[in-house]
């Protein structure tokens, strides 16, 4: 009954061509199974809409939640996977917070900010959005979850990217004191500000579409190879046309002992200045990648990324690459060390960890005295 | 500071404002960060929704008639409570009624321009799925249909994005109230 009128309100919505605030429980419906690690305590709608623009209908969700760790173990970091049935394309997102540290019985808030827009003429039925939790990380690196958007792979990372930037930092203050720690803050925080940061536009056309992406050239990948890197990239190379690139392709060898089931690469691209950025990452292509030591896979993706800076397109003139991230069979995960990416100054080019980013924010906010003592809670 | 109104900002998105009306709204939108989101969100609009130019048939002499009714209706209750005083046969046409009439009437061409003319139809429907940014946040959209993930509470300086090649795209931010950082990701799926 309930879905009833909020299809009747919604329908209404678009006859009158008006705005009405989003507040009935079955427009977002949140998924926690039983054995949820983390319980849901409070879910506040706000400001949330539904507009009529001609012939579109814009829905408006802020949703606060507030979420407690139920559990006798130390998190880590969440998943939300968003999604709505009715928006094509599968119409699935996630909010993910790594880098967290709350305790047993600890409460901790996600906001989730949604605009889903569709032809006023498509009928609602059921709920708009559902929320559920694809994923929880421990302190010890246990994990719960369905696991849907791989998300125990990306919160293990993140979590190895934050204590090897913790421990960086910690040495820092160690070797250096408070003015060192400063000082590299400062780094940090200057390096963030001049990250060159590029427009990347994905598309992913339907087998059907028959339309056919132009290409000038092929061009090859020169890679950074790391000594600690578990898999060696050997050969690469992307179709580039113009501010254009599609179909990269990299053969990858597996040079560990233990066997590989997924790798990463960093996709560096240069424009006709020689500014050098981040492209995109480059999973391997097959999510069931088996690679025992010493065999060679191919890395391949069928997408098409446009390039532009400040709405001017931006020209590929040179490609680079490296191994950023490898997952191995027992579920353990490889990243780059932070000698590996000083040395070859990709500091400067790359993000920086949530990690990082979450201290060094913390330090332009709070000062260097609450930095210190969040770098103590680890 | 006075905003164009909302119509005079869809015209401006649409590129259908005169050349001195554009230079007044130009001149606004350096300085108004309000009014250049409302020119980005009708720019979205007209972007996956070219729908806008196939709107049903209207009965646009039914619907004149009706507002020329209401008008009338409304000057003729006006009338009713000026108790003693004799209307002359140009009363009804004079003064703030008379401005309220005009306004109306140039509100109906101004929608009815808006809905009527025809707009050159973007490829989209070849284009495949598309993930990209937006103002303030990340977008999946095929055709007229699109899920956006906003990041209202970051800076737009601060929003760091990055691309998965195999169909994704994330926007990582720290979030102003609760100091944690954030992905906010959006996935093609097939």
């Amino acid at each position: 009954m309930r879905r009833v009128s909020l299809v009747a309100a919604l329908s209404a919505l678009c006859l009158c061509a008006q705005d009405v605030p989003l507040d009935s429980p079955n427009a977002v419906k949140i998924n926690l199974k039983a054995d949820s690690p983390v319980a849901l305590l409070s879910a506040s709608m706000g400001e949330s809409r539904a507009t009529a623009r001609g012939a579109a209908l814009m829905l408006d969700l802020h949703m606060a939640l507030s979420l407690r760790n139920t559990t006798p173990n130390r998190i880590r970091g969440v998943v939300l996977r968003v999604v709505s049935q009715e928006v094509a394309v599968g119409g699935k997102a996630s909010v993910s917070v790594p880098s967290l540290n709350v305790g047993p019985g600890e409460a901790f808030p996600i906001r989730i900010d949604l605009q889903l827009m569709r032809p006023t003429q498509q009928a609602a039925g059921g709920p708009l959005v559902e929320v559920d939790l694809d994923g929880v990380l421990f302190q010890d690196f246990s994990f719960y979850g369905p696991d849907r958007l791989n998300s125990q792979r990306s919160l293990t990372a993140w979590e190895m990217e934050a204590q090897r930037d913790r421990d960086h930092f910690k040495k820092i203050l160690a070797q250096y004191g408070p003015e060192g720690l400063r000082q590299e803050m400062l780094t940090s925080l200057a390096r963030q500000a001049e990250r060159p940061q590029l427009d990347v536009r994905l598309v992913r056309r339907r087998a059907v579409s028959g339309v056919a992406v132009s290409s000038e050239h092929t061009a090859q990948f020169a890679f950074l190879k790391f000594p600690d890197s578990p898999v060696e990239p050997l050969e690469g190379w992307a179709e580039l046309s113009g501010n254009e690139a599609h179909a990269p392709r990299v053969q990858v060898r597996n040079n560990s002992s233990k066997t590989v089931k997924y790798v990463e690469l960093a996709w560096l691209v240069s424009d006709e200045k020689g500014q050098q950025y981040v492209a995109a990452s480059l999973p391997a292509s097959k999510p069931d990648l088996y690679l025992p030591p010493g065999q060679t896979a191919r890395v391949l993706q069928d997408s098409e990324l446009h390039f532009t800076r400040n709405g001017e397109p931006v020209n590929i003139r040179q490609m680079a690459g490296f191994v950023s991230q490898v997952e191995f069979a027992d579920g353990k995960v490889w990243v780059p060390n932070r000698q590996n990416l000083e040395s070859n100054a990709l500091l400067r080019v790359l993000n920086p960890s949530p990690e990082e980013q979450r201290l060094s924010d913390l330090y332009r906010k709070k000062g260097l005295q609450a930095l210190q003592e969040e770098l103590r809670k680890f | 500071m006075k905003h164009p109104s909302q119509a005079t900002l869809a015209l401006h998105a649409g590129g259908d404002l005169g050349p001195f009306a554009r230079w007044r709204v130009d001149r606004h939108l350096t300085d108004c960060d309000q009014c250049r989101e409302e020119v980005a969100k009708y720019g979205d609009l007209r972007e996956v929704l070219p729908e806008l130019g196939e709107m049903p048939e209207v009965a646009w002499s039914r619907l004149s008639a009706e507002m020329q009714a209401n008008i009338r209706l409304g000057l003729a209750a006006g009338e009713c409570v000026r108790a003693g005083e004799a209307p002359s046969r140009w009363s009804l046409f004079t003064g703030a009624r008379a401005a309220v009439a005009l306004a109306s009437v140039v509100a109906l061409l101004v929608t009815g321009l808006m809905i009527e003319r025809p707009m050159p139809r973007p490829n989209w429907r070849n284009e495949g799925i598309v993930v990209q940014r937006v103002p303030n946040g990340i977008q999946v959209r095929e055709g007229g249909q699109a899920l956006q993930l906003m990041n209202p509470s970051a800076p737009h300086q601060q929003v760091t994005y990055s691309v998965g090649a195999q169909g994704s795209l994330r926007a990582r931010f720290v979030d102003q109230e609760t100091g944690n950082v954030t992905f906010n990701t959006v996935y093609v799926e097939e």
